[in-house]
């Protein structure tokens, strides 16, 4: 029986290397086989305040996973969301802090669509370049990647910071915060993350059940059939591309109104770049982006845990993240050199036999 | 801060990327896209600190580096020609992966987080004649300096004279061509992805125990997709990855001279100006010549 459930697969294949390793690495370190797994689970989801910050981690990494997986999905690959991301942010802080005198109500709706065009605008040149000059997509947004961060730091430490030098932004006023949903002590569950998850089911429901995304299904698996098939390729892979910058725009804008309610230089931890790898870990299929960003995010929080309590340093995540995302890209060939060993296998045993 | 200065600058600040950048070109002109220079340097910075203290020698440290270097090759190698891997998803797995290692191997040998102890360095030529009236900078010209200079000549002329480097063009340009001529295509690019990480390696080593002496986390700040830029800039041209190098370590050494200079000058303008001069070339079409038929188009064609 062959069970196969689109985006699934490349889960799997990381799940059971990622699981492998975290044994092995637990044993090198002369701990319990098991200890390294129970203390991501530990420091992920042992407790409400822990439940609760990886879930604010995971809603920015499943948005700039759903900013690659649409790309993606229209034959384009969008490495430019760490750049995207931080202008979606400082433009989303720089415009709620300067139309403080609107109605509180319509700062975040203000922010929100700020820090979408910031990034949506971000993400053109590229697709400019592929159209027009013939450049790779990968080529220039990564150029625009790093222009993108010394603007946005030049930027913070000039004109738009509050004065004080420091890289940062003025305080947001109170009524452009993200409204919080639960609170207890120091933690605060907001809405974000399920606002989060609707916009990839919404992504999801367009892409499969739409004339509009089947085209841009169309326009990225098989460009020249798509256009003989009338479909405007240029038109749809521009529409994509500009989407997939807005949405790592979107989730630079959640990370400000949810969680700093200020820009700093460097606030991002590499989301951006996490984005790659949560949108490969379930093959880009953006119903699916929830499991693989819950997945980076318990990494993400288990950090501390790991250090304070097994003594690991909180590197380690890096190395367990670098391990799935290389299982992921080498599934297929290992795949089919598993096949492979098991088919020499039979025969071996038949020849055997016979 | 004179003008021999700003030379003596931006040499040192050029020997860390071309070394980087060499690498890429060796790998790229075999048709194997490879950004995880970020993570060979790494790996090689690290390296070279952990041998040089370790032996307390700094040439084992340098050959420990190019040996750290050559690992995230050969993983890159095997990733994208054995298990035909997505480069681009290989190369961005092995910057993490190398960002993760060198992290985590610096708690584990030497007890630090952040930085590493110091360790020897490569030996520092004397540059005091150059300064007849006093005011020698600090830091000298590292040994590393003329060596990648070396380096890059050697490589240009092998690229354009030698059997070799024709080979390895023809792997990149044209591999089906160059499989019907009788070359394995797949051995040379194996060859050409593990030297790349060998001197990218040494690209690390020329940054911790050459500019500076010790490890810091993630201390490459990017140089190597820098060198990317560097590569694109040349278009993938051998002689103008040289003269690329060293425009950006020009602007690298400008925006230091400026900070000091000029406080109030925004400094990231010389910091982006690599990439803005990128951009702008690709926009203008400057340079008929492309990257190699064979990149970015069809890795899984061979």
């Amino acid at each position: 029986m062959k069970l196969k459930i689109p985006g699934l697969g490349p889960l799997m294949a990381a799940s059971v290397a990622g699981l492998l390793f975290c044994v092995l690495f637990s044993v090198a370190m002369g701990l319990g086989p098991l200890e390294l797994l129970k203390g991501v689970i530990q420091g992920a989801w042992g407790g409400t305040e822990e439940a609760v910050a990886t879930l604010a981690k995971a809603t920015p990494l499943l948005l700039t996973g759903l900013a690659v997986s649409v790309a993606y999905q229209g034959g384009l690959l969008n490495i430019g969301g760490e750049g995207q991301l931080t202008l979606g942010a400082l433009a989303a802080a720089t415009v709620a802090g300067k139309a403080a005198f609107l109605p509180p109500p319509l700062l975040p709706p203000l922010a929100l669509v700020a820090g979408g065009l910031a990034g949506g605008l971000w993400a053109l040149p590229a697709v400019w370049l592929k159209q027009r000059r013939n450049v790779h997509e990968v080529v220039s947004t990564i150029l625009l990647n790093y222009v993108a961060l010394y603007l946005a730091d030049y930027l913070v430490r000039g004109p738009l910071g509050d004065g004080s030098g420091m890289g940062r932004t003025q305080e947001l006023p109170p009524g452009a915060f993200w409204p919080v949903l639960w609170e207890s002590g120091t933690s605060s569950l907001t809405s974000a993350p399920l606002a989060a998850l609707g916009i990839a089911l919404v992504a999801q429901l367009w892409l499969s059940r739409t004339a509009g995304g089947y085209e841009a299904k169309a326009a990225g698996s098989n460009p020249r059939a798509a256009a003989n098939a009338g479909v405007s390729v240029a038109r749809r892979q521009t529409a994509l591309f500009a989407a997939s910058g807005a949405l790592a725009g979107l989730a630079g804008t959640v990370e400000i109104l949810a969680v700093h309610h200020r820009f700093y230089a460097a606030f991002s931890p590499g989301y951006g770049f996490d984005g790659i790898a949560v949108a490969f870990l379930v093959g880009a299929v953006p119903g699916w982006l929830w499991l693989s960003g819950l997945l980076l995010a318990s990494l993400r929080s288990a950090d501390k845990w790991l250090q304070l309590a097994l003594g690991v340093s909180p590197n380690a995540i890096f190395v367990i993240e670098a391990v799935l995302l290389l299982a992921v890209a080498c599934q297929q060939g290992l795949g089919k050199g598993w096949q492979r060993t098991v088919h020499g296998l039979k025969n071996r045993l038949r020849q055997e036999e016979s | 801060m004179t003008f021999v200065h700003l030379t003596l600058l931006t040499l040192a600040k050029t020997t860390p990327l071309l070394l980087a950048t060499l690498g890429g070109l060796l790998s790229e002109s075999a048709g194997v896209v490879n950004f995880a220079l970020e993570g060979m340097m790494l790996a090689g910075a690290f390296g070279g600190v952990w041998a040089a203290i370790v032996t307390g020698s700094p040439w084992a440290g340098l050959a420990a580096a190019a040996g750290a270097g050559l690992f995230i090759g050969l993983l890159h190698a095997l990733a994208c020609l054995s298990l035909k891997a997505n480069p681009i998803v290989s190369s961005i797995a092995l910057n993490l992966l190398a960002s993760g290692l060198t992290g985590l191997l610096l708690h584990q040998v030497f007890h630090a987080y952040g930085s590493s102890p110091e360790a020897p360095t490569l030996p520092v030529l004397d540059t005091s004649f150059l300064f007849p009236r006093g005011h020698a900078p600090s830091t000298g010209l590292s040994v590393m300096d003329p060596l990648a200079i070396l380096a890059g000549v050697a490589i240009v002329a092998w690229f354009r004279w030698s059997v070799g480097g024709l080979r390895l063009r023809a792997c990149g340009e044209n591999p089906q061509a160059a499989r019907a001529a009788g070359l394995s295509v797949t051995r040379i690019r194996w060859l050409a992805v593990a030297s790349g990480g060998l001197l990218a390696g040494a690209g690390g080593a020329a940054l911790s125990i050459g500019e500076l002496s010790q490890f810091v986390e993630n201390m490459t700040q990017g140089r190597g997709y820098l060198a990317i830029a560097a590569l694109i800039l040349a278009r993938w041209r051998p002689g103008g990855v040289l003269l690329a190098a060293l425009f950006f370590g020009f602007t690298g050494a400008l925006s230091e001279w400026c900070a000091v200079l000029w406080p109030r000058f925004p400094s990231q303008l010389f910091l982006a100006l690599p990439y803005l001069v990128c951009l702008a070339v690709l926009t203008a079409r400057l340079g008929r010549r492309g990257p190699p038929s064979g990149l970015l188009s069809g890795h899984q064609a061979v």
